[in-house]
């Protein structure tokens, strides 16, 4: 099946595991030869908007440059998967409407785990006062109503979410299935081998 | 950067299965003096007789147990089936199994798992841990998912499946083969439960079922050469078995299970040249050139083991039998099954048939055969159109029995009696806290 273009764009609070899933969910689809690209936060920060700060102003302007870049590779058949904060709702409906096949999937981690999983010690100094404007402690997070997907990371392992926004891509129809469909659209053994198979259930008189 | 370390303790499970092992086989065999580590385990918590299900084959078996479901619903009917409105038949994969499986539930609950060689688990559906593939998977490098994984195991000689055509050449190299495969088998076993995180680990061994199909005889009629080697082979299962005991964190749910028990075979019973013989079944050319060659006037027809289906119009490309007479038909076809009589000694043949209503519900209850014919222990239905004789002997000597399965659950005293293959997934979710689906067939064993 052609590949079809497609963003999924992780949003939640910083340290919830948006990178890491994205980073899973991308070297899977690598594994099944599809097309990725992969924009990321902290990444896209230091090249395309290292322009801009972290005001709501510039927050909006960082997340409209990335929509624009995700817009163009998801309508040319490419799986982008999108990781930031993206803390407002208006400016991911906004990508929502830009993009070819968008998937939102809510990276849904309570603050406390988040505060616990800060290896840079970014809510320490948001809470010493010594950053502003961060998403969690002093700026808000509007989580999404109508998410694709709701990742939970407290309880679930970070291979089981990324399977979860495997199956869900494949429920989507964007990537091939992992197969229980009843019917395989492609046979599942060769001539050889179906001949091989043939004569093993022979030998055991299953034929 | 890993969020959540695995856990450990008393919501893990580990399910050590040996196909085909007869419960009453195990009895005898520990009221005999043997296998010691089977016989303490046994002390404490008793092995149970369990049931299988219908048809009695490891594919059907294995995918109920692993979908706690009733074929109708999961779709798996045989080791071949007819495509639909087609004369063509075809091998089912996981890919036709249409229902989670219970390592697919677990992962979707955040639960790791490791599954080794557990039977229609090929190609490999993807799972939160590892999971290689066993029989009728054809090459290691495309049987384990992740992909990776089956470097490592190749590392390791690990072998899918023993090779079963020795049988027929040298029961000696057979038998090689079988415990080489074994070796290697659990080698990986004991690698993986130790360097993988799990909450659920099942680790299958085939070679039980094999062993049993071609020196099953040679056991019951004490073979001076061979039924020696048969018990070495259980022998080492039961050192194994002890050897694992001992490893596994105590606090973990050990589940020992087979699929269906054993028996020694009388004779391999031709179906088709019954159905043949008995006027229900004709064929356009001699020898028959497959399902496609059924003439219209035929009533049914059969896949093995005692799969029947109606000629129906409509359905069959062939089809001869009106739907209207549908009813009728299938009344007559179950009465002449049910009449079959061995020419010679005239022994009842078929125990029992069932309408496909009275055993299966759910969506692919459609694509079921129409009736199942069950045998007497000791009748191995066949369904080889091309043979002319009705009961052939060959180099196989054991088949599998419905209600001779074995079950033992570690601290566990009383299994229900009655109990089934689909009581067991949950069983499982019950001992590891995950809810029970609700299209789940069977009910916990133990309570």
């Amino acid at each position: 099946m052609e590949q079809k273009g497609c963003c999924v764009w992780f949003t939640g609070l910083p340290c919830s595991g948006k990178t890491t899933v994205a980073d899973l969910v991308a070297e899977e689809l690598k594994k099944k030869n599809l097309r990725v690209e992969r924009l990321d936060g902290d990444i896209v920060r230091q090249s395309l908007t290292r322009d801009l700060g972290f005001s709501k102003e510039d927050r909006d302007k960082n997340i409209e440059r990335v929509t624009f870049v995700a817009k163009l590779l998801s309508r040319n058949g490419v799986a982008v998967l999108v990781s930031f904060v993206s803390p407002y709702r208006k400016a991911r409906d906004h990508a929502r409407e830009e993009c070819t096949n968008f998937v939102e999937v809510f990276v849904d981690t309570p603050v406390e785990e988040c505060e616990k999983r800060d290896v840079k010690g970014m809510y320490a100094k948001a809470r010493a006062g010594e950053i502003k404007d961060f998403t969690g402690v002093d700026d808000p997070y509007e989580a999404p109503l109508n998410a694709e997907l709701i990742l939970e990371t407290v309880e679930t392992t970070e291979e089981e979410c990324c399977r979860q926004v495997i199956e869900k891509m494949a429920q989507l129809g964007l990537i091939p299935s992992a197969g229980g469909e009843g019917t395989p659209e492609e046979p599942v053994y060769s001539p050889e081998e179906e001949e091989k198979i043939q004569k093993r259930l022979e030998d055991l008189g299953y034929l | 950067m890993a969020f959540l370390k695995f856990r450990k303790g008393k919501k893990r499970v580990f399910v050590f299965s040996i196909d085909g092992v007869p419960y009453t086989f195990l009895k005898a065999q520990m009221e005999a003096g043997r296998f010691p580590h089977l016989r303490e385990l046994d002390g404490q918590s008793p092995l149970s007789r369990m049931r299988s299900v219908y048809p009695t084959i490891s594919s059907v078996a294995w995918s109920s147990y692993m979908t706690g479901q009733n074929p109708a619903k999961h779709g798996i009917f045989g080791f071949v089936d007819r495509k639909p409105g087609s004369a063509e038949v075809f091998i089912p994969t996981s890919l036709n199994m249409t229902s989670k499986t219970l390592w697919e539930i677990l992962s979707q609950h955040g639960k790791q798992v490791v599954v080794m060689n557990v039977p229609v688990t090929y190609p490999p559906r993807q799972v939160n841990g590892l999971l290689v593939s066993g029989f009728l998977a054809t090459d290691l490098k495309k049987a384990t998912y992740p992909a990776e994984a089956a470097a490592e195991l190749e590392s390791m000689g690990y072998r899918i499946d023993a090779d079963a055509a020795l049988a027929r050449e040298s029961l000696d190299r057979f038998l090689d083969d079988l415990h080489q495969t074994l070796d290697r088998r659990v080698e990986a076993m004991f690698h993986l439960m130790e360097h993988r995180p799990w909450d659920y680990f099942h680790v299958h061994i085939m070679g039980t079922d094999r062993i049993n199909h071609f020196l099953w005889g040679h056991m019951e009629r004490g073979d001076a050469t061979y039924a020696p080697l048969f018990l070495e082979y259980y022998d080492r299962i039961d050192e194994i078995l002890g050897r694992l005991l001992d490893r596994l964190d105590p606090e973990v749910h050990f589940i020992l299970m087979s699929d269906h028990g054993f028996c020694t075979i009388k004779g391999e019973i031709n179906l088709s040249r019954y159905l043949i013989e008995q006027n229900l079944l004709k064929y356009r050319s001699s020898p028959p050139k497959g399902l496609a060659d059924i003439h219209p006037e035929s009533r049914a027809y059969t896949l093995l083991p005692g799969r029947v289906y109606i000629n129906l119009k409509g359905r069959e490309p062939q089809g001869g039998v009106d739907p209207e007479e549908y009813e009728q038909v299938r009344d007559q076809v179950a009465d002449t099954l049910l009449q079959f009589r061995l020419p010679d000694s005239g022994e009842p043949v078929i125990r029992e048939v069932f309408k496909r209503e009275d055993i299966y519900s759910g969506e692919h209850l459609e694509a079921a055969a129409d009736l199942f014919a069950i045998p007497h222990d000791g009748f191995d239905l066949k369904a080889d159109a091309r043979k002319e004789t009705l009961v052939e002997h060959s180099a196989l000597v054991g088949m599998h029995t419905y209600d001779d399965a074995s079950v033992l659950i570690r601290g566990s005293t009383a299994i229900r009696p009655n109990v089934e293959i689909i009581d067991l997934l949950p069983t499982v979710f019950d001992l590891m806290d995950v809810p029970v689906p609700a299209d789940i067939d069977g009910r916990n064993a133990v309570t």
